[in-house]
């Protein structure tokens, strides 16, 4: 049998970023539903993977794509990351490719384009007081 | 003495051996972004409830990761082992739609399920007895129609070999 890649059953796996502590390396908490015997219900099993991370791009928090190496590359490297899915605090839906966070588009919040005259006017005079407020202390 | 839960249904292995969504092999990572609220979700929620117990417990192989709240639109995320992705937009589908989308892209088809079931069926003989690991039967005495086993029903005389080794002495 061909081993072009993976020391290692999992070849792409997705998880979070839950540690940068060490250089070039990210810790990464991947979770995969398990069935319990019993209950017959679905719980998530974590569990940790060390990624190399060339660049150190990562932030704890990041969801992560990684991609198992070919070969070993430490004791506990095994993987290196393919691509970071969501960027922790700067999260682009996919579909229409604008930023967001939790359920809203946060890209036209300030649209100082589509104000009209009464907007900006009340706005400038609004300036206006802030001014002589600074100016008076 | 009902189960609990809201559909405990769904923690059977009857309902979870039904679902019919098999993964093709190169499917590794299947990822869902789905929202707790809003009308355009709501066929993602029901398909996270219902179907994806069933997808995982006959795909046990693929890693599915579920997002609550992360973006305003609904969507499944398929990451193949080529590198490829596949993004499924689900705003505004039933969950039965979604399955059956999903089927339809990266579900093994009938006939490969069907050439592999023939290919399993192979590899054990039926005729033949043994452990219940490995065959259908233990002992032919399991068999409608044969000589009944011993250990419920004596044998009669003449087929005891007690029987049969006195005859010979005396002959």
């Amino acid at each position: 049998m061909s081993v072009p890649r993976g020391a290692v059953h999992a070849k792409w796996i997705v998880g979070r970023v839950i540690g940068t502590k060490m250089q070039k390396t990210a810790k990464v908490r991947v979770t995969r539903l398990v069935l319990d015997p019993y209950l017959l219900k679905f719980f998530n099993k974590r569990k940790t993977y060390f990624a190399h991370d060339p660049l150190q791009q990562c932030v704890v928090g990041d969801i992560v794509l990684l991609k198992a190496l070919p070969e070993r590359r430490s004791k506990h490297v095994k993987h290196e990351l393919a691509e970071i899915v969501f960027k922790v605090g700067n999260v682009i839906d996919p579909i229409t490719g604008k930023p967001c966070a939790g359920t809203r588009f946060l890209e036209n919040l300030s649209d100082s384009e589509n104000l009209t005259e009464a907007d900006t006017t009340y706005l400038s005079e609004k300036l206006q007081e802030l001014k002589v407020c600074s100016s008076d202390k | 003495m009902p189960m609990k839960g809201r559909f405990p249904i769904r923690r059977t292995l009857q309902y979870l051996s039904q679902g019919d969504v098999i993964f093709k092999s190169s499917v590794k990572v299947m990822t869902v972004n789905y929202n707790t609220a809003g009308e355009l979700s709501e066929g993602a929620r029901k398909f996270v409830f219902f179907n994806i117990p069933q997808i995982q417990y006959k795909n046990p192989w693929v890693q599915i990761m579920l997002f609550r709240n992360m973006t305003p639109s609904p969507f499944l995320r398929f990451y193949l082992d080529s590198g490829e992705q596949v993004l499924v937009d689900v705003e505004d589908k039933t969950n039965k739609e979604i399955t059956e989308h999903v089927k339809k892209i990266l579900g093994k088809s009938k006939e490969t399920l069907e050439k592999e079931e023939r290919e399993r069926k192979k590899l054990s003989h039926p005729a033949t007895f043994g452990p219940k690991k490995y065959h259908l039967r233990e002992c032919m005495c399991e068999i409608e129609g044969q000589v009944p086993c011993p250990a419920f029903v004596p044998l009669p005389k003449e087929m005891r070999g007690k029987y049969k080794a006195a005859m010979k002495n005396e002959a």
